[in-house]
């Protein structure tokens, strides 16, 4: 799922969370430069893998 | 007798979310009905009753090409549906009164653009129409 941040500061604080209202056309803000999207962050509690010794 | 006129100061429009207030000179909201003849026979003079709305929002805005101006937040949405609100005053766009109503069209569509349409020496400016959508008035 994607997240939205506000990049330009007509559109509100920048680095905040852009959540679109009813309508809104993402794309266009995207292509604008307006916001940009991140990917929701997975956990970090994710094991790796030990090191062989 | 009291006479209540309104100028157009410190108006507030938003285009798909984005603040174009400081680079727009006019705005025109058409909120229109359709209107649909239903006279009969029984009918001395012609009747209409409504038909599909089809409203429009007209702005006239500066042209700017610098990063999240006109031309940045403009482009993309030709061919596409957008929200458009628009008050009288910034701050009806946030708490709308009955003195400073909030008008949203939902769902309007942009079909053409002018990405230069500019004279020498001149403030270059682009007229823009969002057809159709739902035209909504929020007072509170």
């Amino acid at each position: 799922m994607y997240q939205y941040f506000i990049i330009s500061p007509r559109l509100g604080t920048p680095g905040d969370q852009f959540i679109p209202e009813d309508g809104v056309n993402i794309d266009a803000l995207l292509d604008g430069g307006l916001i940009s999207t991140d990917t929701a962050k997975k956990s970090s509690k994710v094991k790796s893998e030990p090191k062989e010794q | 007798m009291a006479i209540s006129s309104t100028y157009l100061s410190n108006p507030a429009l938003t285009i798909n979310s984005v603040d174009l207030s400081d680079q727009c000179t006019s705005a025109v909201i058409n909120y229109v009905s359709e209107q649909l003849e239903n006279t009969t026979f029984s009918n001395t003079s012609r009747s209409f009753t409504s038909g599909l709305f089809s409203n429009s929002i007209t702005v006239t805005l500066y042209q700017s090409y610098a990063a999240s101006e006109t031309e940045a937040s403009i482009y993309s949405l030709v061919g596409t549906t957008t929200t458009i609100t628009m008050s009288p005053t910034a701050a009806g766009l946030t708490t709308p009164s009955a003195t400073a109503p909030k008008y949203t069209l939902t769902g309007a569509f942009l079909s053409a653009h002018t990405p230069i349409n500019a004279s020498l020496g001149e403030l270059s400016t682009i007229d823009l129409t969002f057809s159709g959508g739902v035209l909504t008035k929020a007072v509170a």
